[in-house]
């Protein structure tokens, strides 16, 4: 009995490591790779041949305009983390606690728009971005984007759970509707707005459909768009390309390990409800 | 001044405050709920409603994005050449494939994984991290990592041969282009459905394990009798969520077609999505393209009620 219960913990480590090592080795690889000269590619080598070269090459070569798109993705990535923070809970305390006359048609509204993958307004939404002239600007990487109805419909459902007393403590105090809100509920919302900005932020930062569709000018490429060209332009330079998967990845990393208790919680929040 | 004493009129919830014309508005619920859904309504019917509405109407349009004018209504035109069109079938086979052989394979990883790590296991929490950042990794970097790892001649190549696969640079081959991108996904996808499962196998109540345990059930039996069950209702979920992301694939087949039409190489990786976007962006065959894309929304929703039906009605 006890020899097979330590056949089975075995096999479990087994199984975890040779798993694990299958999804690590991936980003080990990159990581390895964008840190040795050309030369000394799909070899190992010791870490006095490393070099930042790759790296220093985006920053010094004008032909990839990286710190451009450094910003760039920042500018989209913030300005529609900002608009999602406004947008999407006013909507949503309206719907969760505010009789208004619609209200049961937006909630529809709301819910339907969700189930809509987005390549199915995508070549409208292009036109009409071309006859506006917005391709290529900000604002069409920006504006459609200012809300989300997954995270409307997510928030709606955090609302509903504030008890109705707190809001009428506060019609007491002589709190409008809207102090109410930006005074109350919204600083109680602190947990499902950050989730919601995480999930935003790696949303908006990874996109590639979206940015490629209306940008086709390299100053306006954000980094992942600008991976793609770089890859597509200097294929046999593994480590050049292996460095700038780093440069794309590493932030969405970083603020990852930051906030990875709240993202999982909102991933496995967002699974257990829908 | 006039709307000030109009509202003095009204029933005052607070009448040691003198109501001015915005305390009235911000303490009707009509006018405030109106207030704030107003920026999403506006937003969503400019850059959603509208869109989609005219992605319908021209469906049955001949419209080229160079000549929008001389658009002319076809009826149902766009639908009938695309339904005889081989690429089309060519490309909604290779959809179905790539969910076909993605979705499972997915599912059943993330499912191993999430009872992996929900064990008495020293490091669990770095092996979660590890199988779940693949998911929060952008589908173009991963997709250009393995195109390196999957070059002619590399050690994954050479691995692969020793089971009978050929070493080839496995996304310009037209017989492995397609597992490739099936691979990518299922890499990415699979930590989205271990969290999923993880939350589920933690509502699982810990006394019926040892009540079980007590009742000298086996290992297999108690994950046959009471973890499944407890998974079941949420594999619904994983397993629709997967579908229709990959229906939707699409960074990973642009990156790997390069230079190249989309869906290359020769087509091998074309799919309903690149089809779409091939005729309605790239060539701007904006009618023709919208039909494709009413038609890749159909094959979703089909899809969608044929699961629940299959998956729902076993309960």
């Amino acid at each position: 009995m006890k020899a097979r219960k330590h056949l089975a913990l075995f096999a479990n480590y087994a199984i975890i490591i040779v798993l694990g090592l299958l999804f690590i080795l991936p980003f080990i690889y990159t990581i390895y790779t964008s840190l040795v000269s050309t030369r000394d590619i799909n070899k190992l080598v010791g870490i006095s041949n490393w070099t930042f070269d790759n790296y220093i090459m985006y920053f010094t070569n004008d032909a990839y305009n990286v710190p451009r798109w450094f910003l760039n993705t920042i500018i989209m990535t913030g300005a529609v983390i900002v608009g999602n923070l406004i947008v999407n809970p006013l909507a949503a305390f309206a719907l969760a606690k505010l009789n208004f006359k619609g209200k049961k048609t937006i909630y529809w509204i709301v819910l339907a728009t969700m189930m809509v993958p987005y390549h199915m307004i995508l070549i409208p939404v292009y036109v009409n971005m071309a006859n506006l002239g917005w391709l290529n600007t900000f604002l069409a990487l920006v504006v459609p984007f200012l809300y989300q109805s997954l995270y409307i419909f997510m928030l709606r459902q955090f609302f509903v759970t504030v008890p109705n007393e707190f809001m009428e403590a506060a019609r007491i105090d002589g709190m409008s509707k809207i102090g109410l809100f930006w005074k109350i509920v919204y600083p109680l919302a602190r947990s499902p707005l950050i989730t919601m900005s995480i999930l935003a932020f790696a949303g908006t930062w990874n996109s590639y459909l979206i940015p490629s569709t209306l940008t086709n000018t390299p100053k306006m490429y954000v980094l992942v768009v600008g991976l793609n060209s770089v890859k597509d332009a200097v294929f046999e330079n593994t480590a050049l390309i292996m460095a700038g998967v780093v440069l794309t990845t590493l932030p969405i990393l970083i603020f990852f390990f930051l906030f990875q208790k709240q993202y999982i919680e909102g991933i496995s929040s967002s699974g257990i409800k829908g | 001044m006039s709307v000030s004493r109009n509202n003095s009129k009204s029933i005052q919830p607070y009448p040691y405050k003198k109501q001015s014309w915005f305390s009235s508005f911000a303490d009707s619920d009509n006018k405030v709920g109106w207030l704030f859904i107003l920026p999403f309504l506006i937003l969503w019917a400019w850059w959603f409603f509208y869109p989609f509405v005219q992605s319908f109407i021209r469906s049955f349009q001949d419209m080229n994005f160079a000549a929008m004018d001389e658009a002319k209504f076809i009826g149902l035109n766009n639908f009938i050449q695309i339904l005889q069109d081989p690429e089309f079938f060519q490309a909604v086979l290779h959809s179905l494939q790539i969910v076909l052989i993605a979705v499972p394979t997915q599912t059943l990883l993330g499912l191993l994984m999430a009872l992996l790590v929900n064990q008495k296991i020293k490091g669990k929490g770095i092996f979660r991290t590890i199988f779940f950042i693949p998911y929060i990794t952008s589908q173009i970097a991963v997709t250009t990592v393995f195109m390196m790892l999957f070059k002619q001649g590399t050690f994954l190549t050479n691995f692969f041969g020793i089971f009978g696969f050929g070493d080839v640079t496995w996304f310009a081959d037209t017989s492995y282009a397609l597992i490739f991108v099936a691979i990518l996904f299922i890499f990415q996808q699979a930590g989205f459905s271990m969290i999923v499962y993880l939350a589920a196998l933690q509502e699982v109540p810990k006394d019926l394990y040892e009540a079980a345990g007590i009742d000298g059930a086996s290992k297999w039996d108690k994950f046959r009798y009471i973890t499944v069950p407890f998974v079941k209702p949420i594999s619904f979920f994983v397993i629709s969520v997967s579908t229709i992301l990959g229906f939707q694939i699409y960074d990973q087949i642009a990156a790997i077609s390069r230079y190249g039409a989309l869906g290359s190489p020769a087509g091998a990786t074309s799919t309903v999505v690149t089809y779409f976007y091939q005729h309605g962006i790239r060539y701007m065959n904006i009618g023709y393209g919208s039909a494709a894309v009413l038609l890749f929304f159909f094959i979703i929703l089909i899809i969608t009620f044929l699961q629940k039906k299959l998956l729902d009605d076993k309960e």
